[in-house]
């Protein structure tokens, strides 16, 4: 045995040496640093999910590019974190509208430009122009409506309209304003392009000029992101929707972090002040345990719902389409599959959209004990005329497994599939499929869920438009309605629209085109409340849940998040946050 | 044939399968469903709008004709531009390759050098506890699932010691701060150990089981016996005859794991959100950005065949008994 232990080698030693000298050197500098880590106070450190892809205004649209430059580019008027209500932004009051002249007079605040420039009607025009000249997708669409715009001075400006316009405050003007400073001569040179937009995403900004409350002082990309305390930002010392601005930190850190996982121990070590993402909820035992964090929970604007294609039979057939609605147990998927992290949902508006939202829509299954569920289904399938080989209820009152289920026609109903994102892209919708599956299987319809790709399935739905039924959500509904028109009138029913479900109601188009127009709220509630019920009614889509935001921050260094539908992650929350000493 | 024959063949093969290679990848990401725009999934995006976007992108001409335009650009060193990052692909690609380059060559090369000496040791000492020791440890490694171990080593020493920061490769509060060069150059050692550590371990199991199983091998030849016959001592004739012949497979392994190494652990990336070639192949593919996940594949594409063609030159070099 010594022999044999002799054998180690100076080759095998060496290597020993050179490993453990290795990490004792690097685990010396780690103690160093750890040493040489001055905190700096009034720095605040926020974890992404994932690095923003582009600083480019009119390329960076996914979520984290948004979170950063929602705090540089600023709109005309947003929303009031709590009444959910159009307040002036850039702009200094409400704009006032002359119903005979179709006009919109808009006074702009004394703001300035993080160059310290000041913001005027030009870069209200200069907006407009660049909107116009180069399609901007999400923008020229809602901006076309504009006929003429004016400046009267250098802080009033008149947007003259071409039809009244619903969405125009919530749509038209929370559009961000850009300087001519920054884009004038790219979009010179992005017009002489081949293809100008193409040219105009592609150009790499290094030092977005907005009138936001932070600037980009440095980002080094896969590292970090640093943005420093804008000194020009209008609000400071301003008192805007019962809150007075800040921002009361010098600069914000951005890290990135590849996994949730990783996020988290962040979080609890204190590398970081707040992760800037939606937790999941098995996190959330653990995180509530440490007195160092806070956990914050609140509604989204989100819409989770099962569609159908009801192009083709059989679910061109209302009967089946809310037998189905009334199977399916939403309390069960709020307690098993979301652990009550959400709100079931009744009408295609969410429920936190509290003045849209029509509570009054028929409220499928809504209350019943799982035996009613089926017990309601059948009925409704039985007076419109379905029978069975075996049917789910018998004689004595009794729930048995239906079986061959026919349509009114005497055919049997043929196999048909609810395809649904796979449960390593989202867990809840993949679980929702499968237990719709089985309420359906209960009263013989011959279904399965099949999980598909993400990609796959949009192209399948909204491409192809090859399919019986599908599950999906979105994520991030704006709060004004006017989604309910291009998600289910007749004239967004074409590959790639955004009806997807194919529906065609003339009613119903003709009350979406009628909205369109209408200015004054009240008014225009009402034909939103109609509409929702039109929907529960036809139901091409059954709502089926609303999943909670769940954020947490650590209380160790920062105080005063504010929490508002979609969460505390906001421009509100980053404008007032204060170190707590 | 002659080495520079051989050399020269294997290089038109080489363009050939790469063209090939190419070809292959232009159309299968074209087949794949879904398109760039299919995952901006907002209601906001009106039909001209994704319309005009498509047109942007060029994917609205026929896929013969960007292939066509596709080979153009590629000839004049034109990879095209990221649907998302809207950047140039080279420069995308040579941001993130040094980073991918750092850790895993280093990690692949010590893995390599410590599993030649250990598994040299392990062989010699065949059926010792040394040996019994030494395979389970390699087994335990090979087979070690690595997000978790990954995720097991952030925990430990990351988290609860403290002594290693919580992946990325820097630490943002020393660099902002215009910290000085050699502490900049030791702050990113300092993130790198955690993850090298990872790949070292995962890596380790299989070199040192594959010189182990490859020196017993050679015991057995003749070689050895003579070796002996004629005197030698013990450490010559295992250091010198054969572990220099048994090593050959763990250099062949060697070569195609650093090849491979371009696409990088994409899990190891991930957790250690490690910013490397890995990370961003899976996010190109899942959101159809083809220019950028062509030319991912295309530069492992690239790199495997030559690292072969290099591993066969090495082949010759060590084995005189080879010719080509």
């Amino acid at each position: 045995m010594l022999t044999k232990a002799k054998n180690l080698n100076r080759n095998g030693r060496s290597l020993l040496i050179v490993f453990l000298h290795m990490f004792l050197v690097i685990l010396m500098t780690g103690v160093f640093f750890s040493c040489q880590k001055k905190e700096e106070v009034k720095l605040l450190k926020i974890g992404l999910p994932e690095e923003p892809k582009s600083l480019n205004l009119w390329l960076g649209t996914d979520s984290n590019s948004r979170k950063i430059l929602s705090l540089i580019y600023q709109s005309l008027y947003t929303r009031d974190p709590k009444t959910l209500e159009m307040i002036p932004w850039l702009a200094k009051e409400e704009p006032v509208f002359d119903k005979e002249k179709l006009t919109y007079t808009v006074k702009l605040r004394q703001a300035k430009w993080s160059d310290g420039s000041e913001f005027t009607s030009e870069d209200v025009l200069f907006t407009k122009k660049f909107f116009f000249d180069f399609k901007i997708p999400r923008y020229y669409s809602k901006w076309k409506i504009i006929k003429k715009l004016e400046a009267i001075d250098e802080h009033t400006i008149v947007f003259h309209l071409q039809a009244p316009s619903a969405i125009f405050l919530s749509r038209v003007l929370t559009a961000p304003m850009v300087s001519k400073k920054e884009w004038g001569q790219i979009a010179v040179e992005a017009m002489n392009a081949e293809k100008p937009l193409k040219f105009l995403q592609d150009h790499s900004i290094e030092n977005p000029l907005g009138t936001g409350p932070f600037t980009l002082f440095e980002y080094k990309k896969g590292a970090y992101l640093h943005m420093k305390k804008n000194s020009h930002f209008f609000g400071t010392g301003k008192t805007i929707a019962n809150h007075l601005l800040g921002p009361y930190v010098d600069s914000i850190l951005f890290k990135i972090y590849g996994t949730s996982d990783v996020a988290i121990l962040a979080l609890k070590k204190g590398d970081i002040d707040m992760y800037w993402w939606d937790i999941q909820p098995g996190y959330l035992e653990d995180l509530k345990k440490d007195p160092n964090i806070e956990v914050f929970l609140n509604k989204k604007s989100a819409l989770y719902y099962m569609g159908f294609n009801v192009r083709k039979p059989p679910f061109d057939d209302k009967a089946l389409r809310q037998s189905i609605a009334t199977i399916i147990d939403k309390d069960f998927i709020l307690t098993r599959i979301l652990q009550n992290y959400g709100t079931p949902m009744y009408s295609i508006v969410p429920s936190g959209n509290v003045f849209w939202h029509n509570p009054n829509v028929r409220r499928y299954g809504e209350g019943l004990t799982p035996e009613d569920h089926i017990k309601e289904a059948y009925k409704i399938l039985k007076d419109a005329g379905y029978t069975w080989e075996t049917e789910p209820v018998d004689d004595n009152g009794d729930i048995v497994e239906g079986k061959g289920l026919k349509l009114p026609s005497g055919k049997v109903m043929d196999k048909f599939v609810i395809l649904t994102p796979p449960a390593d892209y989202d867990p809840k919708r993949a679980f929702a499929g499968v237990m719709i599956q089985e309420w359906m299987r209960k009263i013989g319809m011959p279904v399965s869920a099949r999980p598909m790709s993400f990609n796959s399935l949009l192209d399948t739905v909204k491409g192809k438009r090859e399919f019986d039924a599908f599950i999906l959500g979105y994520g991030k509904l704006n709060l004004d309605p006017d989604y309910l028109r291009p998600f289910f009138h007749s004239g967004y029913n074409k590959p790639r629209g955004w009806n997807m479900s194919g529906y065609t109601n003339p009613v119903y188009d003709k009350l979406a085109n009628e909205q369109k127009g209408i200015v004054e709220s009240k008014e225009r509630k009402k034909v939103i409340w109609e509409m929702q019920q039109i929907l529960m009614e036809d139901v091409p889509y059954i709502p089926l849940y609303n999943p909670h935001i769940l954020e947490a921050v650590s209380t160790k260094n920062f105080k005063g998040w504010i929490e508002k539908v979609n969460g505390i992650g906001s421009i509100w929350s980053l404008c007032v946050v204060k170190p707590k000493n | 044939m002659g080495t520079r024959k051989f050399i020269f063949k294997k290089i038109i093969e080489i363009t050939i399968i790469f063209f090939v290679i190419l070809t292959l990848l232009f159309f299968l990401f074209r087949l794949s469903p879904g398109s760039p725009i299919s995952k901006m999934v907002d209601p906001g995006l009106t039909l001209e709008d994704q319309v005009l976007l498509i047109e942007q992108l060029g994917l609205d001409r026929p896929a013969f004709e960007q292939y066509i335009i596709y080979l153009k650009n590629f000839f004049t060193g034109n990879l095209g531009s990221s649907f998302h990052y809207g950047e140039a692909v080279s420069s995308i690609i040579m941001a993130k390759l040094p980073w991918t380059i750092l850790l895993f060559s280093l990690s692949t090369i010590l893995a390599a050098y410590a599993g030649i000496v250990l598994g040299k040791i392990s062989a010699w000492n065949k059926g010792s506890a040394l040996d019994n020791f030494l395979s389970i440890s390699a087994l335990i490694c090979h087979t070690l699932f690595i997000p978790w171990f990954a995720l097991l080593l952030l925990w430990v020493l990351g988290f609860k010691l403290g002594w290693f920061p919580l992946g990325g490769v820097l630490s943002p509060e020393i660099w902002i701060t215009g910290s000085s060069i050699p502490l900049k150059i030791l702050d990113v050692l300092h993130h790198m150990f955690l993850p090298l550590m990872t790949l070292f371990f995962i890596h380790l199991g299989s070199y040192l089981l594959l010189m182990r199983s490859s020196m017993l091998g050679v015991f057995k030849e003749d070689y050895i016996i003579t070796a002996r016959a004629k005197g030698l001592s013990e450490k010559v004739i295992r250091n010198k005859h054969a572990a220099k012949n048994a090593a050959l497979p763990v250099l062949t392994s060697v070569g195609l794991s650093l090849a491979f190494s371009i696409n990088g652990g994409a899990l190891t990336e991930q957790v250690f959100t490690w910013p490397g070639i890995g990370r961003e192949l899976i996010f190109a593919v899942s959101n159809n950005d083809y220019p950028l996940a062509q030319a991912c594949f295309l530069l492992i594409a690239a790199v495997v065949l030559v690292a072969n063609l290099i591993v066969d030159l090495l082949y010759a070099y060590m084995d005189p008994r080879i010719t080509y």
